[in-house]
């Protein structure tokens, strides 16, 4: 008897012109039928999430890298001269490699627009080099040491990973370094100290990145062994906190990002805005 | 059973769109069936206090200025006192708040709530899920939905997305459908040019409304039909891609654009055509489409959102959001209106005339009001349990607020007792003795 009903009554339809002869909050099998969940889900290896997050690490490494210049130079084992022979030494190796790497046509006129641009930025940054470093000289070295705290941490959070997010600003990043970068040389000793200090902080900040983006070779192993040991004569806290940071970074949250994968709940339906198809 | 009502949305007269028109003429409609409606929304510039519109309608327009998007800065608590005294003075026993938007309904939903008043909510609007805004304001329909008696969605799709958005019961959410006035939309044969076929488009041009669409869909129609013309009203931030595509492709003779149409002259362009385009990429209900078949004009709609519940298959011809989708679509309509097949102006004036009544709607709204008045009254521990769900730390916030106002609500009792409030005079008594034919003068 209660089949014969059923068939005789018409399959609800989802349209608003009808009286389908139900209440308005009546509500059908089919709702909720067209909703989709989790479309467009991509399954994370462990050991490729941990490759990819030494992109993090890296731009950590030349943080950390400044940092512990920053106070050998303070503590009198780095000298500035070095230090500037050094990092012109591995920037122009850096600037042969990049150049090679990408094939580019030996055009000379871009060489040397290159080489101007670098005269130019040597030459007006050694004669600024004074007010530079006098800029934050008046203000107590424990903000100097927070801004610089914080300047940093905003280099690394608006930083180019390779991502498309909405909080990613290459020029805000920069800018950040920089005025760390200045922050921490009015601290130096002499406007030698703040010239090499600031120039070497251009090429790890702004140049580095640049090669570092079209190597993709994984130096990690390289790097990181010299920033532990940079670090650690500096001093051994230090080293402990880096070593902690970078087993959870690398390992930590790789591991964590995939322990949450089953939990994603994104809904699709008909009430999405669309997208418009080619 | 005959109920005070009380309207509440940031979205009024002197503001013209879908939500106003709908919460008047609701309101309209309501008050021939003898109910007592009041409008409450935020003051429009200089208007501020009690105004009269039409049939009694009494509407207050609270001295709040709108801050952002047309809406009051939402403080949840300093509202209580202004809407309290509302409530009490007209003696309402129904709250109905419009839009997810609108920051004095979902307060006034709450404190109304607070009061032991019913309360319910219309929807009419489709949101995302995914991104920061969406699933803040959702956190908000969450709480607001928690409270509310029942939910009232225009559309099909519109109660599926507010089901998920706010976890509710859905047999909590009615269906009732917008709807138009048939008798400002109808159609006149002798406005449109009978040699061409005219396409008639009336939207904001923003990429929300699908102006990108439409770009690339004319330039294709119109080398394929040379009879074709465009009739486009609404202006935006995307006016410019139409007036580059009609440079591009010398089509200036074959692309009106009107620029933005006052809502009294939509009618006028509408009946010059024979097709309406509508290219949004989302849309809850879509009035613009139903009232363009109100004019007599054959539809052709992307099929998004609550798009294909509202027209049936003779009356709109539905497409894929792509160009490719739109084009053959628009084909098909072209072919039918060349060879009559399309359904004849007056046959769809009259359908839509019969199908969306606001008298209808009013029926609809009646029976829910109804269903929520009988049913009994909830405590507040029940309705804290209720908030408590809403999230594991947003529950706590949320039972903190509904306490916090529960004792900002006696705090008002105390200082102002029910007691000494006046009652407001009832319209409702004053058209009853007019239409009865009393002289008002001669009773004083």
């Amino acid at each position: 008897m209660a089949m014969s009903c059923d068939r005789s009554r018409k399959k609800w339809q989802k349209v608003l012109y009808k009286d389908q002869g139900v209440s308005d909050n009546y509500v059908d099998e089919s709702f909720l039928e067209e909703m989709k969940k989790n479309l467009h889900i991509r399954t994370y290896e462990f050991w490729a999430v941990v490759r990819e997050s030494n992109v993090v690490m890296q731009q950590i490494y030349s943080v950390w890298i400044f940092v512990a210049v920053y106070f050998h130079m303070r503590n009198f084992v780095l000298t500035p001269q070095f230090l500037f022979e050094m990092s012109s030494a591995v920037t122009i190796v850096g600037y042969i490699v990049n150049f090679v790497i990408l094939h580019e046509n030996a055009l000379t006129k871009s060489r040397w627009k290159d080489g101007k641009t670098m005269g130019i930025f040597l030459i007006l940054g050694f004669s600024l080099s004074p007010i530079l470093m006098t800029l934050t000289k008046t203000i107590s070295t424990d903000t100097i040491y927070a801004m610089t705290f914080f300047m940093l941490l905003a280099n690394l959070l608006f930083h180019d990973y390779g991502t498309d997010a909405a909080i990613v600003s290459q020029a805000f990043s920069l800018n950040a370094a920089i005025f760390a970068s200045i922050c921490l040389a009015s601290r130096l000793p002499t406007t030698w100290h703040a010239f090499s200090l600031v120039t070497f902080a251009f090429e790890l900040f702004a140049l580095w990145p640049i090669l570092r983006r079209n190597l993709k070779i994984i130096l990690s192993f390289l790097l990181g062994s010299v920033v532990t040991v940079s670090v650690a004569t500096v001093s051994s806290v230090a080293v402990v906190v880096f070593l902690l940071l970078h087993l959870f970074i690398t390992i930590l949250c790789p591991a964590w990002l995939i322990r949450l994968q089953p939990y994603k709940n994104n809904i699709h339906g008909p009430w999405d805005e669309a997208v418009i198809k080619q | 059973m005959k109920h005070s009502i009380c309207m509440v949305s940031d979205f009024f007269y002197p503001n013209i769109g879908g939500v106003e028109s709908h919460i008047y003429q609701l309101s309209q409609c309501l008050i021939e069936r003898g109910h007592k409606v009041i409008v409450v929304t935020h003051a429009y510039g200089n208007r501020s206090g009690i105004r009269y519109l039409s049939n009694g309608l009494k509407v207050y327009y609270l001295p709040i200025q709108p801050v952002y998007n047309q809406c009051i800065l939402p403080t949840v608590f300093t509202t209580l006192p202004v809407i309290r005294n509302i409530l009490l003075r007209e003696s309402i026993n129904i709250v109905h708040g419009h839009s997810a938007f609108s920051a004095l309904a979902l307060e006034s939903i709450f404190h109304a709530r607070t009061m032991n008043v019913k309360a319910v909510f219309t929807d009419h609007s489709l949101f995302g899920f995914a991104d920061l805004s969406s699933i803040l304001t959702n956190k908000i329909l969450k709480f607001s939905l928690a409270g509310v008696n029942h939910a009232i969605c225009v559309s099909h799709t519109c109660k599926e997305n507010t089901v998920l958005r706010g976890k509710i019961d859905p047999s909590d959410v009615s269906v009732i459908p917008n709807a138009v006035d048939a008798s400002v939309f109808t159609p006149t044969s002798t406005e449109r040019d009978p040699e061409k076929i005219t396409i008639v488009v009336m939207s904001r041009l923003v990429y929300r409304k699908g102006a990108d669409l439409l770009a690339s869909v004319i330039p294709e129609i119109c080398s394929r039909h040379s009879d074709v013309q465009f009739i486009i009203g609404g202006d935006g931030p995307k006016r410019l891609a139409i007036e580059e595509v009609r440079e591009h492709f010398q089509l200036h003779d074959r692309i009106r654009l009107l620029g933005t149409v006052g809502h009294s002259a939509v009618r006028q362009v509408l009946v010059r055509g024979d097709i309406f385009l509508n290219t949004s990429l989302t849309e809850a209900f879509c009035i613009a489409i139903v009232e363009a078949a109100s004019c007599g004009l054959q539809v052709v709609s992307t099929s998004v959102g609550g798009i294909p519940e509202v027209l049936p298959p003779d009356m709109i011809q539905l497409a894929e959001p792509s160009a490719t989708s739109l084009v053959e679509s628009l084909d098909k309509a072209i072919a039918k209106r060349r060879n009559c097949q399309l359904l004849s102006p007056d046959g769809a004036h009259d359908w839509v005339r019969k199908t969306y009544t606001w008298q209808n709607v009013a029926e609809r709204t009646e029976i829910v009001y109804d269903k929520i008045s009988a049913a009994t009254e909830v405590t507040l521990a029940d309705r804290l349990h209720r908030y408590n769900k809403c999230g594991l730390v947003a529950g706590k916030i949320f039972i903190f607020i509904a306490a916090l106002n529960y004792l900002l609500l006696i705090l008002c009792n105390w200082i102002s007792p029910v007691q000494n409030i006046d009652l407001a005079v009832d319209c409702r008594k004053l058209r009853r003795l007019k239409t009865s034919g009393v002289n008002l003068e001669q009773s004083s």
